[in-house]
């Protein structure tokens, strides 16, 4: 932590950035800081409560953080990933912003838990992740637990919806989704949700019905997971946040893992990777096509 | 308010025998914003188009349907019509109640109401039509012709004499491909050097003719009119300037028994060469991975052998030349980069193509393919054009040829036919019967395709009065036994098998693409087929333009071609390259995408999706020159107007003007689903 206090103090006061953007201590837990002075470094904090995904405030939607400047932002690993998206997708300039990288083993499931970090308490989608540092990141800090072994139980629910009869599957997510009420939270949150005007509010014509009903959720979740495909960096933040509790992971997970089958795609913190909307190989699976 | 005109047409009884179109008229005439709607026997006819006219006059409307044959027959014919009557033409849409209709159902009952269907749809697309304007681009009247085959020579030379510009890229040291390789040529037996030599003099004395022999396209930027291509011109080592063609160089070099590539292997040539006597240009070129001196450079040894450079009177070989880079603007693309050889042995370029192993993949040495007879043949080849086998030099007094090595074979990962073998098989038995006079030539046959002008007498000339032999079947087995070939296969007309001595053979192997085909038509943003062939923009209607405006195909290519038809193809070309140049400003229909530049996103799916490299980077910037966004732009002259990126893009920022989502979307809308 001292480490990761001092590097933020030094950026800051030498003037390489204008604002560290990173965790400190909230009235529930942790959560997201923006330091602008170097001794607001002190309230910066790295544990495993830390686990909001910062990129998302680095889409250049945000118009907070695009007035101050240049920033250093801190990432885990799964956070690094996202900001690889950014700048591949053109969203951010590599040279514009500072990638402090903390080293990893897992985040809690719940920011505002004081549980310690456990085989019980650790957030699904760690078990299994192989990364413990962020390899796109200018600085690393930090020390790292040994990280939790898949497969996690998300990969078993997802293998027993693929065992089930389609209309089974089926009767499963209407059910799921009939409790989405559309609040979009997911999207705001989503590091890679960046767009300027989200095709679901497009009126002219309008593609998917605002309101919350079986029609329109089934509509916005189909399509929320193809533009989410081969660009999802399974940060978990949708999950989190949807106050209705639908397991969302378990269908931007099923996602990715057909497009990494299918396409040898895996989300990774090298911007230069290309992202398989748009790439063509010649040896691309298309039996699909008559 | 929307004031639409329906015409419903009966197309004589194409349409009238299925549909009642008065019903379709008057069931039409109901849809609000509809106030003119009538039926008619020919719409298309002038009495028909003065309808469409003079109701827009009369009822003042704002569009117009035509309710009839798909757009692709007249669209054309209505959007006139419709300018012709005061409106603009893109406010009249085509209803195609035949096609998708009338010659698809037998109900007559339910074919009325699902052309009623069909037409509603597309009076609420054109409700929400907007007038559009043809978009026009300026060209640059220069033309690129890459490969210099006689299908790239023909094309140059064409558009050349229609009096442009044409820059000419051939990668090997000479023009002329593999036609100054043949012998004589079907189907009149003239000599081919004494045919094509004069046609590359020509060439290269044309005064608007650039040559670049030795030389690779690199890349190619930009849009039909106005592309820029650079080319690399790969060092010679030697300087063009200086050089006066007089061979001394080639003579001394000590290097001299490296395989001819002109002569297919069956002659030698030196490290610093000129290609064959004729060569254009005449000048010399060093193989550096053959050269002494560059293959003890390579190992860092110091510079031994300069013998060419002493040799050279005008100090023009240069052992440090470097490729050299050079840019053009041009217009329009030929390409026409002709063919190989197939080869029968293990190793191939492509895992789905496969050798001969029942013929020993290649290894007997007195099987050779139809290039190597050829130079066998030539008066100027290796032999002074008498036939001897390459193992020891002996006349064959029994020669067989195979037609189809690798042609019409799925298993061997080609299954087309290479079109131009049956001919030059027969060609071959008749240049031997003249040479030969005591030897007996056998044919292995599939079929004789001898489709052509003056081709399938000729084809029964070797047989009927040159004596060869012509056995319908195929060779299953082939082995060496001594210094004969042992031939085992299956007469297909007799029902037996067959076996056979033979003292050479000579394969017809399949035409396939050059290599490194396809990383030239992906610079070109072209399709090709599964073999590597240059796709044709449509099989019988647009057979020498491909998918991508302003580029060309000629010769062999696009399919296995032979003379007539490379040349016909390039001329072709050429007259769609003088067309295209016959204006300064070029029109492009106005279908292409547009940004809607509030919402993009600047994500650039829509750019890595893009087959025609159409969408390019926009900044949007503040009053003092701050950058705030960057987002998409759709070139208009490069749009092809596919609609991918419509269809890719997340937030719906990029559209088709002409198939707006909303057109599309009220469309849909109309059928009540
Ligand atoms: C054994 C045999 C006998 C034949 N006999 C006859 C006959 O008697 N009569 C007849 O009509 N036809 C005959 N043909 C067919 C004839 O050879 C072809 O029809 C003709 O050569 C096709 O011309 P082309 O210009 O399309 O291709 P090519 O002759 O192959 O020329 C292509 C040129 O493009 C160049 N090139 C390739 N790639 C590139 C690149 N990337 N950049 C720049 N340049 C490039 C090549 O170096 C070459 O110079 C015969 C063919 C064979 C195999
Ligand atoms: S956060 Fe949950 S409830 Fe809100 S839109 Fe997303 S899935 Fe629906
Ligand atoms: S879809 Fe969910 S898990 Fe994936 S990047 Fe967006 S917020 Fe993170
Ligand atoms: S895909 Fe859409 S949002 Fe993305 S750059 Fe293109 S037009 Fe803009
Ligand atoms: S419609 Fe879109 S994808 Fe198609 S050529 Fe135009 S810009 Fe490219």
């Amino acid at each position: 932590m001292t480490e990761l206090r001092e590097l933020a103090r030094r950026l800051l006061s030498e003037g390489t950035v204008n604002a560290v953007l990173g965790w400190e201590e909230g009235p529930r837990g942790a959560r997201p800081a923006f330091v602008t002075t170097p001794d607001g470094a002190d309230r910066l904090i790295f544990d495993p409560r830390c686990v909001h995904d910062l990129a998302s405030y680095l889409s250049p939607r945000r118009p907070h953080l695009k007035k101050l400047g240049k920033v250093a932002v801190v990432l885990k690993p799964c956070d690094a990933r996202a900001v690889a998206g950014l700048i591949r997708e053109t969203q951010i300039p590599r040279e514009n912003v500072v990638l402090v990288g903390v080293r990893c083993g897992g985040v809690l499931a719940d920011p505002e838990s004081t549980a310690p970090l456990s085989e019980t308490t650790v957030a699904d989608r760690c078990r299994g992740c192989p990364d413990r540092e962020a390899k796109l990141a200018d600085h690393v800090v930090g020390t790292a637990g040994a990280g939790f072994p898949g497969p996690s139980r998300r990969a078993q629910k997802i293998e027993e919806l693929a065992a089930m009869p389609v209309d089974r599957r089926w009767d499963f997510w209407q059910a799921e989704l009939s409790k989405c009420v559309r609040c979009h939270a997911c999207r705001q949150v989503c590091p890679l949700c960046f767009c300027e005007r989200c095709m679901a509010d497009k009126s002219l014509p309008r593609w998917i019905e605002s309101s919350p009903h079986a029609r329109g959720n089934i509509a916005w979740h189909i399509t929320r997971a193809m533009h989410l495909a081969g660009r999802c960096v399974d940060c978990g933040e949708c999950e989190r946040v949807c106050p209705e509790g639908i397991p969302l992971g378990l269908i931007t997970r099923k996602i990715a893992q057909v497009v990494s089958d299918r396409y040898d795609f895996r989300p990774s913190d090298d911007p230069a990777v290309p992202a398989p909307v748009g790439t063509y190989r010649m040896d691309d699976p298309q039996e699909f096509i008559l | 308010m929307a004031r639409i005109g329906v015409f419903v047409c009966h197309c004589g009884e194409n349409i009238g025998r299925t549909v009642d179109c008065a019903k379709v008229a008057e069931l039409c005439g109901q849809v609000p914003g509809v106030v003119h709607s009538v039926d008619y026997k020919y719409m298309c006819s002038d009495p028909g188009q003065q309808m469409v006219k003079a109701a827009i006059a009369e009822k003042g409307l704002t569009g117009v349907v035509v309710a009839a044959c798909s757009p692709h027959m007249h669209e054309k014919t209505f959007r006139r019509a419709t300018a012709g009557g005061g409106l603009n033409p893109f406010l009249c849409e085509m209803a195609n109640v035949r096609e998708h209709c009338s010659w698809i159902h037998e109900d007559r009952d339910a074919a009325t109401v699902k052309a009623v269907d069909i037409t509603k749809t597309i009076v609420e697309k054109v409700k929400r039509n907007v007038p559009l304007s043809t978009i026009r681009i300026p060209v640059t009247r220069r033309a690129l012709v890459i490969g210099g085959g006689i299908a790239g020579i023909q094309a140059a030379l064409d558009i050349a004499d229609g009096g442009r510009e044409v820059i000419l890229v051939e990668k090997d040291p000479s023009i002329g491909g593999h036609m100054s390789q043949l012998s004589e040529t079907f189907p009149t037996l003239d000599c081919s050097q004494c045919i094509l030599t004069p046609r590359m003099v020509e060439v290269y004395q044309h005064p608007r003719i650039k040559l670049y022999s030795y030389s690779e396209v690199e890349s190619v930027e930009g849009y039909i009119g106005n592309f820029k291509v650079k080319i690399r011109r790969k060092a010679r080592s030697i300087d063009e300037d200086k050089c006066n063609g007089c061979g001394a160089c080639t003579k001394t070099c000590p290097n001299k028994k490296i395989p001819s590539e002109f002569d297919c292997g069956l002659g030698k040539r030196t490290a610093i060469y000129v290609p064959f006597p004729q060569a254009v240009p005449n000048l010399p070129t060093i193989d550096r991975a053959k050269c002494l001196l560059f293959m003890n450079r390579a190992k860092g040894r110091p510079d031994t052998c300069k013998k060419c450079a002493e040799a050279c009177s005008k100090e023009a070989i240069d052992f440090d030349q470097v490729d050299r880079f050079v840019t053009e603007d041009v217009g329009a693309i030929v390409v026409a980069t002709g063919y190989q050889l197939y080869t029968i042995g293990k190793d191939q370029a492509k895992p789905n193509i496969k050798g001969y192993g029942e013929y020993g993949y290649g290894t007997i040495p007195d099987v050779i393919d139809g290039l190597q007879f050829e130079r066998l043949a030539s008066a100027s080849g290796p032999t002074s054009g008498k036939i001897q086998r390459p193992s020891d030099g002996k006349e064959p007094k029994r020669i067989v040829f195979l037609q189809c090595i690798g042609s019409r074979d799925p298993q061997k990962g080609m299954d087309y036919c290479s079109k131009i073998c049956c001919m030059y098989v027969a060609k071959h038995t008749m240049l031997y019967h003249h040479k030969v006079h005591d030897g007996q030539a056998t044919v292995f046959y599939m079929d004789i395709r001898a489709a052509g002008k003056g081709y399938d007498e000729f084809s029964r000339r070797a047989i009927e009065e040159e004596g060869a032999r012509y056995i319908r079947g195929r060779v299953s087995k082939m082995w060496r036994d001594g210094d004969v070939i042992k031939i085992q296969g299956f007469d297909t007309l007799a029902g037996e098998p067959i076996e056979m001595d033979a003292d050479m053979v000579v394969l017809a192997t399949a035409m396939r693409p050059q290599p490194g085909i396809d990383s030239l038509a992906q610079k070109l943003s072209v399709s090709y087929d599964q073999h590597g062939f240059i796709n044709e923009a449509h099989p019988k209607l647009r057979p020498v333009e491909t998918n991508t405006a302003g580029v060309y195909v000629a010769g062999a290519c696009q399919a296995p071609r032979d003379i007539p038809d490379a040349v016909a193809m390039a001329s072709a070309t050429a007259s769609k390259v003088l067309g295209l140049f016959a204006n300064e400003m070029l029109e492009r229909e106005p279908t292409v995408a547009r940004v809607d530049e509030s919402s993009c996103a600047g994500c650039f799916h829509c750019e890595r999706v893009c087959a025609y490299g159409a969408v390019e980077h926009k900044e949007i910037k503040d009053r003092a020159g701050n950058v705030l966004r960057v987002i998409a732009y759709v070139n208009p002259g490069v749009c092809q107007g596919c609609g991918t990126c419509q269809a890719t893009c997340p937030s719906k920022s990029v559209e088709l003007a002409g198939f707006t989502d909303e057109q599309i979307w009220s469309e849909i809308q109309a059928l009540g689903v």
